[in-house]
């Protein structure tokens, strides 16, 4: 019994961890500016292990991103926005250069990680016709998609067997590996005035 | 048009240093600058302070690291362009110097790599000599060198490499080159493992009827060989009885040559069993008696045809402690031959399938100094099929036994995997010495429903086909069930949760 007790106790224990790292890392904001809801994200975690590696050996990477305006949380979509970028890493300079893809292109470069995630989520932006009263008159939730279609070698992940604790998380934690990389975060409620 | 001959003339820059032919009059460090000009920004877009640290350029003595670090200025506060400088010789010895700036956005290849911008100084193959590619495909990669990073070309190079190397893995990267803004472009080339390490067996899984059962592996090693920990908590999942213990395996993927491999498994297990099991074991004289420990050592080789079919041979000693009687055992101990086959085929950028197959056959014969004799058969094949979230996973599973099976043998179905809303007990509470399950699952993202058949039963029972049905979330390691027996007279859902890693 005192066994089966710690095996409930370990899943509980592994469980808080994975789900306390996703709820401290990430937030998601939003603004207004001029006719356009913009968003701001923190801890988004977009360009990190596969994507970095991916990146830093000089290759680029296509990340598709959605904004979605819900009338509450996990609730019906009001309004949404889809934008792809296009990402690679300056091997000279070792700064990321980000290019918004579409009819009327945008790049920039010599963006840290952190502030090249932030710029692509400062470009996906709806506009508040789109939005009707929501948000004038009643509070909102948004909830922002990214996700990485390319496929990307994987060769050799499964090579490194030694055991760690991040391993062990990452394993518990991991999506499909044929699957492309996808993530979600949500925010709200929020209002615009 | 002015973007275009921007870019050309910037790119024409950026070629440091450029192939001879392509070299103009170049004045030489310490050269006077006659003028300093910044083309494809105006300079009020610039800051004050450095529109008047170019302006003083002129008259100053040309100075190239301090030319370079004023384009980098410009970049810095200009992130949408890349900047570069292009100091030209004039007649009277003095230098014409200009900082030709274009939009990233204005030229595709930059706009979708960056490093579209440096020159590659040379080509590198890692992991194989070059002689084992074709020369028409090593001309191909050596006439990357010298020209600008072009990612569509060398992307078709990799796969022209894939093609011509069956058995690789081809990966490509650059690295810094030499000098500033060139690069060399390095092609990995790795001999797919023919021989992939065991999986690990670590699960944590709660069962409505069973409880919770445990095991966890630790994997430790490098790429050809590993060392694997392993303990069993109250595993009641997998067989007749609940185990709990230690496992140790030592693998090597490769003996000489990577086509052969090795493992030896060291496991020390203790054992208790169910009510239902003792009973119809104590009734029943064909089946061998219940042991509360089990120690088994079992090295095995794997010889790989091809990267996709492998062959196994060993042998598994097993020696079991009598639950009856503790100062007694018995030696359940048998040889092993298995032959397997997988496959992953990548059908379209959207769609992966990937079919498994084994059958192994272990004989107790008295060559091993056995107790029990006996032989058992096992077939197991399965396929995926995965396009975007949507996967089918069909599996079929057949075994056999003759003769007199130890219990950690004899087949059972109903727990967190096969015939998921049956309780193994329920169903053959010693097990059986037939058996075969199918089972086809259909889930879109992480959600699941699955339909399972099968049946276990002995020579003197009779046959009878359950079947059960469910749905849940089944992530790649997380699941969350409920199965519904059907035709059982018995409306209860069975719920089971767990992971699997």
């Amino acid at each position: 019994m005192a066994i089966a007790a710690s095996f409930r106790l370990l899943v509980l224990a592994i469980t808080l961890t994975v789900s306390t790292l996703e709820l401290h890392a990430q937030s998601l904001t939003v603004r207004v500016v001029g006719d356009m809801l913009h968003l701001r994200a923190s801890g988004l975690g977009l360009i990190e292990a596969r994507v970095a590696d991916h990146l830093r050996d000089g290759r680029a990477v296509r990340v598709d991103f959605a904004v979605v305006v819900l009338e509450k949380a996990g609730g019906r979509s009001i309004a949404q926005a889809t934008q792809s970028f296009n990402l690679s890493f300056d091997i000279w300079e070792q700064r990321y250069a980000v290019t918004k893809l579409g009819a009327t292109p945008r790049s920039v470069s010599h963006l840290t990680a952190r502030d090249a995630e932030s710029w692509c989520v400062d470009n996906v932006t709806v506009p508040l016709s789109a939005m009707g009263r929501i948000g004038r008159d009643m509070p909102f939730w948004v909830r922002l998609e990214y996700r990485v279609p390319d496929p990307m070698p994987v060769a050799n992940a499964d090579d490194d067997s030694t055991f760690t604790l991040g391993r062990l998380i990452n394993v518990l934690s991991r999506r499909r590996q044929d699957h492309e990389a996808a993530r979600a975060i949500e925010g709200g409620p929020f209002r615009l005035n | 048009m002015r973007p275009l001959v921007l870019l050309l003339l910037l790119l024409g820059s950026l070629s440091l240093p450029r192939p001879a032919a392509a070299q103009d009059a170049e004045p030489p460090e310490g050269t006077i600058i006659e003028s300093a000009d910044v083309s494809g920004l105006p300079l009020d877009e610039l800051s004050p302070g450095l529109r008047r640290d170019i302006e003083s350029l002129v008259g100053e003595r040309l100075n190239r690291e301090r030319l370079n670090q004023l384009a980098s200025r410009i970049q810095d506060e200009h992130p949408e362009v890349i900047a570069a400088v292009r100091s030209i010789a004039r007649p009277d010895d003095k230098a014409r110097v200009v900082f030709v700036v274009a939009l990233i956005s204005d030229n595709g290849d930059l706009a979708s790599n960056i490093n579209a911008r440096y020159v590659v100084e040379g080509v590198e193959l890692s992991g194989i000599p070059e002689e084992q590619i074709g020369r028409s495909l090593r001309d191909r990669l050596q006439a990357l060198v010298g020209r600008r990073l072009d990612n569509e070309e060398a992307d078709d190079l990799t796969e022209d490499l894939r093609e011509e190397l069956p058995g690789h893995t081809v990966s490509r990267r650059i690295e810094r080159g030499s000098a500033p803004g060139q690069i060399r472009v390095v092609f990995d080339v790795q001999e797919a493992p023919w021989i992939p390490f065991l999986p690990t067996r670590s699960k944590f899984i709660y069962h409505t009827d069973l409880g919770w059962s445990g095991a966890l592996d630790i994997p430790m090693g490098s790429t050809s060989g590993r060392v694997t920990v392993g303990v069993a908590m109250d595993n009641k999942d997998d067989l007749l009885e609940t185990y709990s213990g230690f496992r140790l395996r030592v693998e090597s993927l490769k003996i000489g040559t990577p086509r052969l491999g090795a493992a030896m498994e060291f496991s020390k297990l203790q054992s208790s069993w169910q009510d239902s099991t003792a009973a119809l074991v104590a009734a029943s004289p064909d089946i061998p008696e219940l042991y509360r420990s089990r120690l088994t050592v079992e090295p095995t080789l794997t010889f790989a045809v091809t990267p996709h079919v492998r062959i196994s041979g060993g042998v598994s000693f097993s020696e079991l402690e009598s639950l009856a009687r503790p100062s007694d055992s018995q030696m359940a101990s048998a040889w092993i031959a298995a032959i397997g086959y997988d496959q992953r085929w990548r059908i379209d950028g959207d769609s992966t399938q990937k079919a498994e197959a084994r059958y192994e056959v272990r004989v107790g014969s008295d060559a091993l100094d056995t107790d029990l004799s006996y032989k058992r058969h096992l077939g197991r094949a399965q396929y995926h099929y995965q396009r975007g979230p949507n996967r089918v996973t069909a599996g079929f599973t057949a075994g056999y036994i003759s003769g007199q099976a130890p219990l950690f043998e004899r087949f059972s179905l109903g727990d967190s995997s096969t015939l998921r809303g049956w309780n193994k007990y329920d169903l053959a509470p010693a097990g059986g010495e037939r058996m075969f399950h199918q089972s086809i699952e259909y889930s879109f993202h992480y959600f699941a429903v699955f339909f399972d058949t099968g049946s276990v039963w002995t020579p003197t029972t009779d046959q009878r086909i359950r079947t059960s049905t469910g749905f849940g979330f089944h992530g790649d390691n997380a699941f969350v069930t409920l199965a519904f027996p059907l035709d059982s007279g018995d409306a209860g859902a069975r719920f089971m949760m767990g992971v699997r890693f």
